[in-house]
């Protein structure tokens, strides 16, 4: 045991042990809501997997080269996913963790260290694909009455279909480690990742898939099928997947792909290990070795703070935060995905096509306006969850600078607050403002969802401050791992039934305008009280959920340096 | 035990190690002294095998750590200044795994796990997560794994950083017993009261290159004072001058 390299995967075993052992508070909340979740989005992959396959059913042989190239599609769509995920876990496995000062020092043999290093790898870069396509499988066999060597098959294929683009994946790293210092390949990479993912899925949305759902297009359907095939497709191990797959779901075998998919698998393995023995020490040997980094000194921030009506303190706290956030790539990076998504999100008001729809189109834009409003309150706190709930832990562990200086936590709270709220609002109102302009619904109507947005800016960028500080985690390496800690999971419920409860206060007086505008009547005076109820429910509301959360945040500061 | 010949390391135009040598025989402790930035962290990395020289090479018992390094660390324990230990193991677990990195096998494992344990006052604690230990507990768990599979030489970088008292004179007092049994021990440190009291020879090093080598007498005799403290000596040869500078700062 202690010669395998199965050995050195014993720390993470014990620990996750241990982990589980001593459980902290808020563990068992944050396990129940990701695993309702989990079950939930098993469940909904389930059912369309096994919905789409049920309508293919319909169309005999059509409907099996449908299904045959729908394998072969999403094989190949987590064949890029997984080269990504290769490079960039790669990158921390292989030359980043901070274990291998420990291991590297051990006499263990290179060969062992690295199979360590490439299962931690493999397992790493592949489990979400495994969770995503393990129900879509499920679905189509069990529609399919698939016999029990589909399950089988499918097991054993998607182990050696991962191992190959994870394989490339740190292949590519091993050699941009040796052409590049590690710590900036991982921002290269991190800003590639980030692109090639928004193009990806702006590229998708661009094919418009809605227009496959429409009965009339189905030789639309098999046309976008086979745009995506080219001489080249044959060759991929997405294809020998999808045909292994698609063989034994009739009951066959195919041995030609299973064995192209597994030899491929294994001589990526010793080829890649050969290269690991060769080049990985020089590799890390650079990623050790600290040159002087380039960086921006972005002298805009000190003249915009120079011109801001700040206390000294709040002007350097400003200078501090916006500096340090912009020469972080794998922070920023990941605003252009947001960017990405904020674009298909306008875009998907752009086409919708609500004049199919005559009688009603008045009515549901006007919906729409609120379901909008609901979307943004969604984006909005997700934002907030993944920038403004990790700010106070971001402080790390220099929060002692502040701690001892004799600024209050008071100012230093709402310092974060604000830097916080203005690109947050910024966003939240584009996104509200351009969707309803693009859908032209009523004035009052944008007018309302504007003044909501804003409300619920600040109450949730109050409260995901406020919990951040109650919640630090000033020991976390990544502010992803600050987000998803028992602070930020309690923050997105809270911040969801927000959302939901202001829908509500602010629908239902807007639709009751919106029932008596269309008719030309006027609102009775006592449903006009109502409606004025609402809306300042709504706003206290909001101004309470900013406020207690920024009271809770700076007592728990205050607690904490006294 | 330790022999570093011409040792070089680049950072690209910068030569942060240039072109040094000593030698570490059995049973010594060698001080390797000098300022902040001179160059002794990246020797120590490159004898331990976790940075590959530009040129020269590092030989710890008989075994070039380049050519046959498995060898050379087997017989090499390293004490980092930054070590990594794994925060979710208990002191036991972390030393069993370090152990099995080594070669330990079989039931001797835990019993030499708790003599170091008992060695370096960390019994109590063997079962409690090293996240919960302090700085000075979690640097005696460090050396207690260091020192697990018996080598024949140590590299220890720092060894006195966040100690108190009394843990200083426990490590003082283990790295002495250690070198009457052979081990040899090459230590960099700033506390030069240490060096004094306990090194054999020393090794000074500024801006890469070795200025000055051998026992404290034959260094004061170098810096010539032959009866000053081993702190003027070593900002004579190092450039004391820095000191004025923060006194008139002051």
């Amino acid at each position: 045991m202690k010669g395998a390299f199965t050995y050195l995967l014993l720390p993470a075993i014990w620990s996750s042990r241990n982990r589980a052992a001593r459980r902290q508070p808020g563990d068992l909340t944050r396990a129940f809501l990701f695993g309702a979740m989990g079950i939930g989005v098993f469940a909904a992959l389930f059912y369309a997997a096994a919905w789409v396959t049920w309508q293919l059913n319909s169309y005999e042989e059509l409907g099996d080269y449908l299904l045959r190239l729908g394998l072969s599609w999403i094989f190949m769509t987590f064949l890029a996913f997984l080269t990504f995920s290769g490079i960039v876990t790669g990158l921390s496995t292989f030359f980043l963790s901070d274990d291998l000062r420990l291991l590297l020092t051990a006499p263990i043999a290179s060969r062992r260290l690295f199979y360590a290093r490439f299962a931690k790898t493999v397992a790493q870069s592949s489990w979400m694909v495994v969770v995503f396509i393990a129900p879509v499988l499920l679905g189509v066999g069990v529609v399919r009455c698939a016999p029990v060597s589909f399950y089988v098959t499918s097991a054993l294929t998607i182990l050696p279909f991962a191992i190959i683009p994870v394989a490339v994946g740190t292949a590519s790293t091993l050699l941009l480690v040796n052409v590049f210092p590690a710590r900036r390949a991982r921002d290269l990479l991190m800003l590639m990742s980030f692109l090639f993912v928004g193009s990806v899925v702006i590229l998708l949305r661009m094919l418009r898939p809605e227009q496959l759902m429409r009965a009339e297009s189905l030789p639309d359907l098999t046309g976008f099928f086979s745009s995506l095939q080219s001489p080249l497709t044959p060759l991929l191990p997405s294809f020998w997947a999808g045909e292994l797959v698609f063989a034994s779901l009739k009951g066959g075998w195919d041995l030609m792909h299973a064995g192209a998919i597994w030899s491929t698998a294994l001589a990526c393995c010793v080829g890649l290990r050969v290269a690991d023995e060769r080049w990985h020490f020089s590799g890390y040997s650079r990623s050790q070795e600290a040159p002087k980094a380039r960086f921006a000194h972005f002298r805009g921030v000190d003249v915009i703070a120079r011109r801001l009506p700040l206390s000294p303190v709040r002007k350097q706290l400003f200078i501090k935060d916006v500096k340090i956030f912009l020469r972080d790539v794998t922070q920023w990076s990941q605003l252009l995905l947001l960017l990405a998504m904020v674009l298909i999100y306008l875009y998907n008001f752009r086409v919708l096509d609500l004049g199919r729809i005559p009688y009603m189109s008045g009515f549901v834009k006007n919906v729409y306006a609120l379901l909008n409003l609901g979307m943004a309150g969604f984006v909005l706190a997700t934002v907030a969850v993944r920038f403004v709930f990790p700010m106070v832990s971001a402080e790390g562990r220099a929060f002692w600078l502040v701690r001892k200086s004799p600024l209050e936590m008071r100012d230093f709270l709402w310092s974060k607050f604000w830097i916080g709220l203005i690109p947050v609002l910024l966003l939240a109102e584009t996104l509200t403002v351009a969707a309803n302009e693009l859908l032209d619904i009523d004035p009052f109507l944008k007018s309302v969802a504007a003044v909501a947005i804003l409300f619920l800016s600040f109450a949730l960028v109050g409260l995901a401050t406020g919990l951040g500080a109650r919640y630090p985690r000033f020991t976390a390496d990544n502010p992803s791992d600050v987000s998803g800690s028992y602070g930020g999971v309690a923050f997105m419920v809270i911040a969801v039934l927000l959302v939901i409860a202001i829908i509500a206060l602010v629908g239902w007086p807007s639709t009751t305008y919106l029932y008596y505008q269309l008719r030309h009547r006027p609102i009775p005076g006592v449903r006009l009280a109502s409606m004025g109820a609402c809306f300042v429910g709504a706003i206290l509301l909001t101004v309470a959920t900013w406020l207690h959360g920024m009271r809770s945040g700076i007592r728990a500061l205050d607690a904490m340096s006294n | 035990m330790i022999a570093v010949e011409h040792l070089v390391k680049q950072y690209g135009r910068f030569t942060a190690v240039d072109d040094i040598s000593l030698d570490v025989p059995p049973g010594e402790i060698h001080g390797f002294l000098g300022p902040n930035g001179a160059g002794k962290t990246t020797t120590l990395r490159m004898i331990a095998g976790l940075l590959k020289p530009t040129s020269g090479r590092v030989v710890v018992d008989g075994h070039n750590v380049a050519l046959e390094p498995e060898q050379a660390k087997s017989s090499l324990g390293f004490i980092p200044d930054r070590p990594f230990i794994y925060e979710k193991l208990t002191a036991g677990e972390f030393l069993r795994f370090h152990g099995g990195l080594y070669g330990l096998d079989g039931d001797g494992v835990m019993d030499r796990v708790h003599e170091m344990l008992d060695l370096f006052e960390l019994r109590r604690v063997e079962h409690e997560l090293v996240e919960s230990f302090s700085h000075g507990m979690k640097q005696r768990l460090v050396m207690c794994a260091a020192f697990l599979h018996r080598p024949r030489a140590v590299a220890v970088d720092e060894p006195m950083v966040g100690l108190d008292p009394r843990g200083a004179r426990l490590i003082k007092d283990v790295f002495r017993r250690m070198s009457e049994r052979g081990v040899a021990i090459l230590m960099s440190t700033h506390t030069l009261e240490v060096a004094q009291e306990m090194c054999h020879r020393l090794s000074i090093i500024l801006k890469g290159k070795i200025i000055a080598q051998g026992t404290v007498d034959e260094i004061r005799q170098m810096a010539g004072g032959a009866d000053d403290h081993l702190t003027s000596v070593f900002l004579r040869l190092t450039g004391g001058t820095a000191l004025q500078e923060l006194e008139e700062a002051v």
